[in-house]
């Protein structure tokens, strides 16, 4: 039943912001609407507009009519002329709110996942932090937790570089099976679940890249800083297109379509025989086998047939391996 | 007696917003310490008052402050409902109130601009919809503190995707403690079978969800993987069950980390392949120059379908069982995509 009910999201998150408006307000007795804007990461705008309905809101009272001794009061002039915040009347709630079960799960579980960032391995302030939540919440936190991961080596050597400003050097082998060795500008560490990439401005390509944190080896944090990248974009997505890309049509079971959300080149499917048929993009046959080879039986490449035959060399050249156990009879 | 005022308003006075009405609900259910009774709070407090019949049964009305209640408890508020001594049982007579303490964080519960710094990295982790929202709303209220965090952690940006479909059901059922009801493919078994289980923990092990829950059925803890789940997850009317234990999250973790110990995978790996150096960074032990590593995994058939991914950059020495995984896949994907489309 809770399932169809939609609920209405806005309403309650705006419930909480009013919430946490109000101590907020009170704590800081004197406040100008951007600073409070930009402390709560909302508009100028929503914050004037919070304002004017808790200095309209209160109590019934003992006669229900919301009397004005039962009401929030700012002081109007300084909010009207100023753009200044003062309560100067407040009613029933002034602390801030607990956090719920799942609110507090949720901050618990992301400090589990960044458990794995090389600053946080083994802290002991990660583990206070999440007992603080844990005071915090009405009830119990949910159930909801993230094994700690080891983090690669790399990622460490790779965390120090990008915070000094070094350079790295590492040996490569890219999606394609060419490798070399490379020296970059560190920028950003990106994460994707287990995955940890490095994205860099490679001297080599003379572009950022991605790179994959497990694909790289001897690495060497170099005495050289790194250029200015104050223009450089760096992109906020791994996957990016280019004009090398080629399109692959494929059937895929239903469940397996999330796994495949990355390399999908439009949102169009088509049911064919109980499998949906998507069209992916990618930028080398070398990832395509790869993907489709770790789905087997639940994605199966259409066309076009160069596709179909690579995936299907890779996979004989696989079995290949296990000659002798098909020979005897298996 | 409650006089009813805003009742008396000229129709077509501009509607109350939803928050509007569920703040001033906050606000009259705060400041009460007996507890104030429905009739009480759809005749006077804003949002409700407006619309309140007196001589009529209410009974929209009435929906209406059910679903405010259960908007209002999700967000944590802890608002209660106190029976009448004198006539235990009476629904007319129940009582509803937020208890300040309850409402409240504790005084112990403050935190460091460092502490804050990094809770908004922890937000940012999830990409899954209704967990980054739970996120997002618990740093609002942490803002009501007013300190500012440090500025943000710089050179990370950490993501946590969620792509099992049973993800956001269970975590309610979690809340809940509502049994729940799906189809389970059980790898070795023909098709998908029928579970009813009481959901216990959920925990991300391995890059994979699983799911700890008492099976019904056969009055035991088992742990399924999210990710074999086939369908809907379905709430099993009325059957609830009690809270598990404290922890019992980081207990299930151990579980799999000592599964994961107990298995050991013996690979041949291709020199200079991706195999070596991915699947090499993951080795416990192994002969670097004769090209063989061994490692450790928690799921047969999830290792089987990674290591069927390399093609023949790996070869699996043992154990018997997953080597046949891992033929059986590769003969799979080879059948499958044998001669021309047959489409």
């Amino acid at each position: 039943m809770n399932e169809s009910r939609r609920k209405p999201l806005k309403a309650s998150d705006k419930l909480v912001f009013l919430l946490s408006l109000v101590p907020y307000l009170l704590e800081q007795q004197v406040v100008d609407v951007p600073d409070a804007a930009a402390h709560f990461g909302v508009t100028d705008d929503e914050i004037r507009d919070a304002v004017r309905l808790i200095a309209t809101s209160g109590l019934p009272g003992a006669t229900g009519t919301y009397q004005p001794n039962d009401l929030f009061d700012i002081d109007w002039d300084a909010f009207e002329d100023d753009d200044v915040i003062v309560i100067v009347h407040h009613v029933a709630i002034d602390d801030a709110p607990r956090l719920s079960a799942r609110e507090a799960a949720a901050l618990i579980a992301g400090l589990q996942y960044l458990s794995a960032l090389p600053e946080n391995a083994g802290s002991a302030s990660l583990g206070a932090l999440m007992q603080k939540l844990t005071a915090g919440a009405s009830a119990a936190p949910t159930r909801l937790a993230v094994a700690e991961s080891e983090s690669d080596a790399s990622l460490a050597a790779i965390r120090a570089a990008v915070a000094d400003g070094r350079q790295l050097e590492f040996d490569y082998r890219n999606a394609v099976g060419v490798a070399g060795r490379r020296r970059v500008d560190p920028l950003r560490i990106l994460s994707q679940d287990a995955d940890w990439y490095l994205q860099a401005y490679c001297h080599t390509r003379e572009d950022v890249r991605n790179f994959r944190v497990d694909r790289m080896s001897d690495l060497v944090v170099s005495d050289l800083p790194i250029g200015e990248h104050a223009e450089t974009v760096v992109p906020d997505t791994l996957f990016q297109g280019s004009d090398s890309d080629f399109d692959v049509v494929v059937d895929a079971l239903p469940e397996a379509l999330p796994l495949l959300a990355d390399y999908l080149a439009d949102s169009k499917s088509e049911e064919v025989d109980g499998r949906l048929r998507v069209t992916l993009r990618l930028a080398h046959v070398h990832g395509l086998k790869r993907l489709v080879a770790g789905l087997p039986g639940l994605v199966t490449v259409v066309s076009p047939a160069e596709a179909r035959a690579a995936v299907a060399g890779w996979a004989t050249a696989g079995l290949a391996g296990y000659a002798d156990d098909e020979a005897s009879g298996h | 007696m409650i006089a009813r005022v805003a009742g008396t308003e000229p129709s077509g006075a501009a509607k109350v917003p939803v928050e509007d009405r569920l703040f001033s609900l906050v606000l009259a259910l705060v400041a009460t310490e007996t507890g104030l009774l429905k009739s009480e709070i759809l005749s006077t407090v804003r949002g409700y008052a407006e619309r309140y019949d007196a001589s009529g049964s209410n009974a929209n009305l009435e929906r209406q402050f059910e679903r405010d209640k259960d908007e209002i408890r999700d967000l944590g508020i802890p608002l209660e409902t106190v029976e009448s001594p004198d006539r235990p049982g009476d629904n007319q007579s129940l009582r509803y109130r937020i208890p300040k303490g309850q409402y409240e964080l504790p005084e112990a519960v403050r935190f460091s601009p460092d502490e804050l710094a990094l809770l908004g990295l922890a937000a940012e982790v999830w990409r899954e919809a209704s967990v980054s929202a739970d996120s997002q709303r618990a740093l609002t209220k942490l803002r009501s503190l007013g300190i500012e965090p440090r500025d943000p952690v710089i050179g990370y940006a950490p993501r946590l995707r969620v792509r099992d479909a049973a993800f956001e059901p269970l975590r309610q059922a979690l809340d809940r403690r509502q049994t729940v009801r799906f189809r389970y493919f059980k790898p070795g078994e023909r098709e998908p079978r029928v579970r009813t289980v009481d959901p216990l923990a959920v925990v991300l092990h391995e890059g994979r969800w699983h799911l700890h829950a008492r099976d019904r059925d056969v009055d035991e803890p088992r742990t399924f993987l999210l990710s074999r789940i086939v369908g809907e997850v379905q709430p099993v009317a009325g059957s609830t069950f009690d809270a598990p234990p404290p922890g019992i999250q980081d207990r299930v973790i151990a579980e799999l980390d000592a599964l994961r110990l107990s298995n050991v995978a013996d690979l041949a790996v291709t020199a200079g392949s991706d195999a070596e150096v991915r699947l090499g960074k993951r080795a416990v032990d192994g002969d670097e120059d004769a090209g063989v590593i061994r490692l450790h995994y928690t799921d047969e058939a999830v290792l089987a379908d990674e290591l069927a991914a390399y093609g023949p950059e790996v070869r699996v020495l043992g154990p018997a069982s997953l080597r046949q995984a891992v033929r059986d896949r590769l003969r799979l994907v080879a059948d499958a995509h044998r001669g021309r489309s047959e489409r």
